[in-house]
């Protein structure tokens, strides 16, 4: 089913009721001129007109109460699929992973959640309504053909000049709004490198020069909009001349079927409201923009939704000491080979460097050790069991991960850390990765909001370690220090050495640290090519250049 | 929202406002004979057997059409009167706001969309607000004296219940303007969240976290969807004002028909009446009712957001203690980024006399990027002093500050300009010894590659390093006898950096080095060594021998290396 008819179906019993509604509002709308007219009449003849007047409360009263309606199923249903597609969105790009965001931007995926999602939510009102909205004009125009067929004809030839009118306009003001957009691109862009060189203005004590240069363009910008609303101007006064001809027609067509005798009084004042009615012939074009947006963002969460997820199994992790294998993997973008049938065998609880110039594959082996994704070829086993078929908890408890520019998520610090975790776990941790000491500095310690909380890179990469060092028996840190001072660097490797016998990957590019390392993989083009250790292959001058 | 009106009716220039107001009155013209017009090509026209005489009514509708455009045209012209400078100011606001918040080191992310969507919309809704107010009174007006020359008894029957709706219109603008807002929050809350949790959709997987960050996500999702419903009670109640200002009358005239009729009120007369209601007040209160019920609710909850992200505090007043030669003094300084956090710098000491050349050394992020600011005066310390020349920097103005020390941070500011105006900024006459200073930090190559001091330069397209050489050679030749460098040369490489930091020790003057590398410490006279627990101070032998974190750092050979 196309992403576009599940959400119209999400919508579901608020549907009929939003179509009712529209149905019977509609209907009362054209019914009301032809009413009125007849009360009119009735009031001029000197008749009783009770049942018309009844008849106009009633339709009155039916609009209201159509709008009411509408105003709450309208929203309650739109809210609801809004809220119910966000969500899935949402969840979706979590259980896909890192590959869950391939392709997208965050910014983009951000529109898409919260710009798309309530167009596409649209979808279900917006089928109903376009069903609906032919109904006014061409009632409009049956019911003046009803009247005389005369009045049909006055205003189709002035809706036909309104239309000609608004065609030109949208075009002039296209050109004029670009202009105008273009200067003010300029100076946001001169805003914007003003204030990325804060520091040195504030320094310098040059905010007022910056103010002035920032503002430079201002005096541009002030004429492009004074053209764009001359632009305005002189088409709002040819709609101002040519909007009352529709009515002037008909008018005057009706005038002469009056004094003929073939039309009441009341008949000419319903033509002269149809014709407002009909008028609303250009409301359609709305319509449909309605619909195609609801459609454009029901694609856009559509392409979202189409990333494939990755599931787990229920298997649990055996006791062991978190050997990793690697058998016949193969990796690919595209139709590039990032991995070429990379076989691995690492024994558990050492330390395991990945070294290699960039683009050797270092981080997609970090991805695949991590299951962040899935080989398209081969296997991936931890402790003699493949990562795929191991249960959620099971896989992220005994494997973490540290990148070399983390994500923090949560509200806190603490949060971002191990969300729900006990304080003296999330302190434990910090410590570990000598992270403690600049979280307590932070103005709030633990609790600091992340938001004001400025971090350098390494504090950063800090806390990213921190997140990973509860894991039990395989830790892949992908770059993972590489921001940080080498006495930090080794003091945290020291810690990780003395916490247990977890196993450790790391890919590096720090010949110190694949010194340390009991056992080095060395890529090279998606292949494997050496396992040893650092001293064995040092003596290799293209295996030194990797350093270089 | 009164701030936001007040500020909004603040705006408004006299001379313009009349002048919209004057050409509204052509505006409105058609829709105040209308009901005129139906009345007499009825009356005296078609039902008088007289058909030419209604036509020529008509025409004449048409006519004053043409009239009202000439109105519409001056209308939206004078409209750019108000519009503009409106816009002007709250460019010149956002602009001023932005950057007085980042020098005071308080910048955000939203500066930027501030000065290009949000005072768009403001402008707009600006805009489609006076149109709106305008357009509305000016066509009740208008109606209303139409109505009393066709028959005052109907006009009678008509405006009260009109005016009843309209009060009730206005009296629930409180209300919407506190619901609008609610849904504005709670759509930038769940763009927030999102964004938080989205770009951290593969830390999420790694650490297993996915139910914590959907949670993140779900509750704005849900507070968003609810902001939405209670939006719709609003709609539903400007449903209910439209009901009462515009069909309410209609429904008088008619119930009260036979009565005019017996009063001798003619068809015409009455269709007249009913031709206001239905032609001019139900689009007047209609249009009144979604613009300022619309745009106007945007409008002020847009233009609330802007003030309150632009309102700045005002300056304190300047220090004007003159200054006495250039030594630096730290005494007793503690610095902590809150009330409740570990101090970054505990109690230090430490004075570097005029000429001297220090190094800060330490691992990062133990707090020598915040020893500079309060070396520079960018940041008060806690507790304890800080002075130059005698007088506390954090009391000193910018620009007697300027004269006394230049800081070279990380971030190299580079803007699109000349070259010449990028080297010159902290100058105040034109230096005659440019290629001299070009020359001493190494940047002749640089400079030669962007076509000289004439050329312009693209602050995107130059690397890292080469930003850093720019902000170098300003600083070279800035008139301020104290250089402090905050990893200023960080993205140079060691022989370049090394250029560069001896062509300061040779400038003259008192030279501060935040290094990013062991080597600075070897190049000065002096070093700090800074560690949690403490400082050391001292030359590099002293402290070869008593501080074991600077033996580590020296060791390690390359301390903070960053990529």
């Amino acid at each position: 089913m196309t992403t576009f008819g599940s959400i119209a179906r999400h919508a579901g019993g608020w549907l009929p009721v939003i179509g009712a509604a529209s149905l019977l509002g509609i209907l009362g709308t054209l019914a009301l001129p032809i009413v009125l007219g007849r009360a009119v009449d009735a009031i001029v003849s000197g008749v009783d007109g009770g049942l018309w007047l009844a008849l106009a409360a009633g339709l009155v009263l039916l609009g209201v109460v159509v709008d009411l309606v509408d105003a709450f199923a309208g929203t309650a249903c739109v809210a609801g699929t809004t809220a119910w597609l966000r969500e899935r969105l949402v969840r979706h790009v979590l259980a896909a992973g890192d590959s869950g965001r391939r392709g997208f931007e965050t910014g983009d995926l951000v529109g898409r959640v919260s710009g798309n999602a309530a167009e596409a939510a649209q979808a279900g009102p917006s089928l109903v309504t376009v069903g609906s909205a032919f109904l006014p004009p061409v009632g409009s125009l049956a019911l003046l053909v009803y009247l005389d067929v005369w009045l049909a004809v006055a205003f189709l030839a002035g809706v036909a000049l309104v239309a000609l009118v608004l065609r030109a306009f949208t075009r002039r003001t296209a050109s004029a709004v670009t202009a105008y957009l273009t200067t003010q691109g300029r100076l946001a862009g001169r805003l914007a490198e003003s204030l990325a060189g804060a520091r040195t203005i504030a320094a310098a004590g040059t905010l007022e020069r910056e103010r002035r240069r920032v503002l430079a363009p201002l005096g541009r910008l002030h004429e492009e909009g004074m053209r764009s609303w001359r632009v305005l101007a002189t088409s709002a006064a040819q709609g101002a001349v040519v909007g009352p001809l529709v009515l002037v027609a008909v008018l005057v067509t009706g005038g002469f079927a009056l004094h003929g005798g073939r039309i009441t009084p009341g008949e000419l004042f319903a033509a002269s409201q149809y014709a407002l009615l009909g008028a609303g012939l250009g409301g359609l074009t709305s319509v449909f923009a309605r619909l195609a947006r609801a459609r454009a963002g029901a694609v856009r969460a559509g392409e979202v939704l189409a990333v494939p997820v990755f599931g787990h199994g229920s298997g649990e992790l055996p006791a062991g000491p978190g050997r990793l294998e690697l058998r016949g993997v193969t990796v690919r973008a595209g139709d590039a080979a990032l991995l070429s049938d990379v076989d691995l065998d690492l024994p558990g609880g050492g330390s395991v460097a990945v070294v290699g110039r960039s683009g050797a594959g270092k981080s997609v082996l970090a991805a695949l050790a991590a299951r962040l994704r899935d080989p398209d070829e081969g296997v991936v086993l931890l402790d003699g069991v493949p990562l795929a078929s191991l249960s959620h908890d099971a896989l992220r408890g005994a494997v973490g991960c540290a990148f070399e520019r983390p994500v923090l998520v949560g509200a806190t610090v603490a949060e971002a850390v191990a969300p729900g975790a006990a304080a003296g776990d999330v302190e434990a941790a910090a410590r570990a990765v000598h992270a403690h000491e600049f979280v307590s500095r932070l103005p709030h310690g633990y609790h600091t909001p992340l938001a004001s909380a400025p971090m350098s890179g390494g504090e950063r990469q800090r806390l990213g370690l921190a997140r990973a060092w509860p894991a039990a028996r395989l830790l892949v840190l992908d770059d993972a220090t590489s921001s940080l001072d080498m006495v930090t660097e080794s003091r945290i490797s020291r810690t990780l050495t003395e916490s247990g016998d977890r196993t450790r990957l790391v890919v590096t590019h720090r010949q110190s640290t694949a010194e340390r390392a009991d056992l080095v993989v060395w890529l090279e083009a998606g292949r494997v090519r050496a396992v040893a250790p650092h001293a064995d292959l040092w003596t290799d001058q293209s295996y030194r250049e990797v350093f270089a | 929202m009164r701030r936001e009106i007040r500020y909004a009716v603040g705006s408004l220039r006299r001379g313009p406002v009349v002048r919209l107001v004057g050409w509204s009155v052509p505006e409105a013209l058609p829709a105040a004979a209308s009901g005129l017009v139906v009345a007499r090509a009825v009356d005296d026209g078609f039902l008088a057997g007289r058909p030419l005489v209604g036509v020529g009514w008509l025409v004449g509708l048409v006519v004053m059409s043409a009239v009202g455009a000439v109105g519409t045209r001056m209308v939206f012209r004078r409209l750019g009167d108000l519009a503009e400078p409106f816009r002007d100011d709250l460019v010149r606001r956002v602009v001023g706001g932005a950057l007085r918040h980042a020098v005071d080191g308080r910048g955000d992310d939203g500066a930027v969309a501030r000065l290009t969507r949000q005072v768009e919309i403001v402008r707009d809704t600006y805009a489609g607000l006076l149109m709106a107010v305008r357009g509305f009174v000016v066509t009740v007006v208008g109606v209303v004296v139409g109505l009393l020359s066709v028959a005052p008894v109907v006009a009678a029957l008509i405006v009260p219940p009109f005016l009843l709706g309209l009060v009730a219109f206005v009296g629930m603008l409180g209300l919407a303007a506190r619901r609008q807002r609610e849904a504005v929050l709670a759509d930038e809350r769940l763009a927030a969240a999102a964004g938080s949790v989205l770009a951290g959709a593969r830390d999420i997987t790694a650490a297993g976290t996915e139910e914590h960050a959907a949670a993140m996500v779900a509750g704005p999702v849900r507070e968003q969807a609810l902001a939405e419903r209670r939006l719709a009670g609003v709609a539903a109640l400007r449903t209910l004002c439209f009901a009462v200002g515009g069909w309410l009358p209609l429904l008088v005239v008619l119930f009260a028909g036979g009565w005019l009729v017996d009063r001798g009120l003619t068809a015409g007369t009455i269709m007249g009446g009913l031709t206001y209601v239905l032609f001019g007040l139900q689009p007047a209160l209609q249009n009144l009712v979604s613009g300022v019920g619309g745009s106007g609710l945007r409008f002020v909850v847009t233009l609330g957001r802007i003030l309150d992200a632009t309102t700045v505090p005002p300056d304190p007043a300047p220090d004007r203690r003159p200054t006495d030669g250039h030594d630096l003094v730290l005494r007793g300084v503690t610095f902590a980024y809150g009330p409740h956090a570990e101090p970054v710098l505990r109690d230090l000491d430490l004075t570097v006399p005029a000429g001297a050349h220090l190094a800060v050394v330490g691992p990062s992020g133990i707090g020598k990027s915040t020893l500079a600011s309060l070396l520079c005066g960018l940041l008060r310390p806690d507790a304890g002093t800080v002075t130059v020349g005698g007088v506390p920097t954090a009391e000193l103005p910018p620009d007697r500050l300027a004269a006394l020390r230049v800081l070279i941070p990380q971030e190299a500011y580079v803007f699109a300009g000349t070259v010449r105006e990028n080297l010159t900024y902290l100058c105040q006459d034109d230096p005659a010894d440019l290629d001299q200073a070009v020359a001493a930090v190494g940047a002749e190559d640089l400079v030669a590659r962007l076509g000289g001091y004439a050329g312009e330069v693209r602050p995107a397209e130059l690397s890292a390093g080469e930003r850093q050489l720019l902000a170098l050679v300003r600083a070279y030749l800035s008139p301020a006898p104290v250089a402090v460098l905050d990893e200023a040369t960080c993205h140079l490489d060691p022989v370049a950096e090394r250029r560069a930091e001896e062509a300061f020790a040779a400038r003259g003057g008192t030279l501060v080095v935040i290094a990013h590398r062991t080597s600075s410490a070897l190049r000065a006279d002096r070093v700090l060594v800074l560690d949690g627990a403490g400082a050391r101070y001292g030359d590099h032998e002293t402290l070869a021998a008593t501080s074991p974190l600077y033996r580590e750092l020296v060791a390690a050979g390359r301390p903070a290396v960053r990529l």
